[in-house]
């Protein structure tokens, strides 16, 4: 991993216009002493130094509001001149269409789910999120690994063992998460299909027949997982209730800061205004 | 006797314990009833005939038993095949992918019929990706990790034959390896019969790591077929007691 030349953070909001390209700062200390590029072991056949670009997680849970900003935020980014990729969960071309028709069979049990989906992640991650690193571009991933590990672990899957199925995950270079209530996530899900999904309610533990209690209680257990990792992991914690422009501005900024951009001034555009709310 | 209690509140019980090993936990090999049996070996070493001739013996003698074979799972099974065809599989997702494939196993045949009191008879197992996927680069201690949820063999029979032999068996009566089978994703060569052999000999090596480790029992698989055969089915009755697996009438006495 390139050393980031570490910029101030963007002047305050009053001040914030172009400025001229600003020279990089020299003997900048580094970001962490020292991180490795994966977790634990390294990826097969793969040179960590190779990589250019920027991988950014917006974690949260369903309706916590991360594919908003990701659409806001490539559009962000793309007007600053970044080339962008984003990747999510079941979008490999190798299983990701297996795990959408194993999850609504709903034929499949806990361990070998979540096998599935470390396949689907690996795919991505070797065939779209290193290809696009090397390159110079910047990954926006709408969920990562702490995702998978917190729905196995819930499951009862034991914590070191999925810790360590994903050992070869690349550390990502900022990972935010989006907290919100439960509460809030159920009536922003409901909004959107008018339905809530068996998977999203957790409805295989077996937590309640009340459709609102199993979404609560296993949102809540999830949230739990999340606690523990955002500090072993130094997650980016963001207040998911607050406006989509308040966090939008918060994620800007942070960016800003590991990408050397001197401006955080965004409005979106005619086509993404619609989520400006 | 008429029932009284139309209105009977269903019982909202926890989930029933998985009976499945928890993964990471120290799996206790006998805390179920049956018995598990293993063959490994690389392609050409005889091991699937011996294990036929196995449970045809078994199956004769009415035993209860169940056989399973490596790679066999319906739910991942369409992933696998366009992966290969496709050639879109990397050491980590071949590993993943086989993963997922005896896990389905694992959690819906295998770890059943053994709490069951099932002979399960299993035609690789997870020797196989550990000698497979170590030889394509994948580091042990994950692949370890990845399979700590296997309960463990009660034998496992390694099928031992010179590489010459094993590979001529193969390349004799298989005239078209496959992309995957061959190796040719390693890049070792461009010859596949080439390829297949160096990446066979890369297996037996891994192989023969594990004999100590994992308590192979070893046989040499250039003896004729039906004295082997005899060796297996003698080991296999001075392991397991058999008489529990007879068929149930005649077990209750």
């Amino acid at each position: 991993m390139p050393d980031q030349e570490k910029e101030k953070p963007a002047a305050p909001a009053t001040t914030e216009t172009a400025v001229a390209p600003a020279p990089p700062k020299a003997a900048a200390p580094p970001e962490e002493p020292s991180q490795q590029p994966f977790f634990g072991e390294p990826l097969v056949g793969f040179d960590p130094s190779e990589i250019t670009g920027s991988l950014i997680v917006i974690e949260g849970m369903d309706g916590s509001g991360r594919s908003t900003q990701i659409a806001l935020l490539q559009e962000w980014l793309e007007s600053e001149g970044f080339a962008v990729q984003t990747s999510g969960l079941r979008r490999s071309n190798l299983v990701g269409r297996d795990i959408d028709e194993l999850l609504a069979k709903n034929a499949v049990t806990r361990l070998t789910l979540a096998l599935m989906y470390a396949t689907d992640f690996f795919d991505q991650i070797e065939h779209r999120i290193l290809p696009a690193l090397r390159s110079g571009t910047i990954v926006l991933a709408d969920r990562y690994i702490f995702t998978l590990i917190g729905r196995g672990v819930v499951r009862g899957i034991n914590r070191d063992y999925m810790g360590g199925l994903y050992a070869m995950a690349l550390r990502p270079h900022l990972t935010f998460w989006l907290n919100v209530r439960p509460e809030t996530a159920f009536g922003r899900e409901f909004r959107k299909a008018q339905a809530i999904s068996y998977w999203e309610a957790g409805r295989d533990m077996s937590l309640s027949h009340d459709l609102y209690w199993s979404f609560i209680r296993y949102q809540t257990m999830i949230k739990r997982e999340f606690e523990v990792m955002a500090k072993k992991h130094n997650f980016i914690e963001l207040d998911g209730e607050a406006s989509v422009s308040t966090v939008n501005k918060l994620l800007r900024q942070r960016i800003a800061e590991q990408l050397g951009i001197r401006s955080t001034k965004y409005t979106p555009s005619s086509a993404l205004s619609h989520l400006w709310r | 006797m008429e029932t009284q209690d139309v209105v009977q509140k269903p019982a909202r019980t926890e989930p029933a314990k998985s009976t499945l090993p928890q993964p990471g936990r120290p799996i206790p090999s006998r805390s179920y009833p049956g018995a598990l049996i293993v063959v490994e070996g690389t392609d050409g070493s005889g091991k699937s005939t011996q294990l036929y001739l196995l449970k045809r013996w078994l199956e004769i003698g009415g035993y209860r038993l169940h056989f399973t074979e490596w790679n066999s799972s319906p739910l991942v099974k369409s992933a696998t095949r366009r992966g290969k065809q496709r050639r879109l599989l990397t050491p980590t997702t071949f590993s993943l992918l086989h993963a997922a494939d005896f896990a389905d196993r694992c959690e819906r045949q295998i770890m059943p019929l053994l709490q069951g009191d099932y002979l399960v008879l299993a035609d690789r197992y997870i020797y196989t990706a550990f000698a497979r996927d170590t030889a394509r680069g994948c580091s042990p201690r994950w692949l370890r990790n990845l399979y700590r949820f296997a309960p463990v063999p009660d034998i496992t029979f390694y099928f031992r034959a010179p590489l010459d032999v094993a590979v001529n068996r193969i390349l004799s009566g298989r005239p078209k390896l496959k992309y995957y089978e061959a190796g040719m994703d390693l890049g070792l060569s461009y010859d596949r019969a080439e390829s297949f052999r160096l990446f066979q000999a890369r297996i037996l090596e891994e192989y023969d790591k594990m004999v100590d480790t994992d308590s192979f029992v070893v046989l040499d698989g250039t003896m004729p077929v039906n004295k082997l055969q005899k060796q297996m089915r003698d080991i296999v009755a001075s392991k397991i007691d058999l008489k529990r697996f007879a068929p149930r009438a005649e077990a209750a006495e």
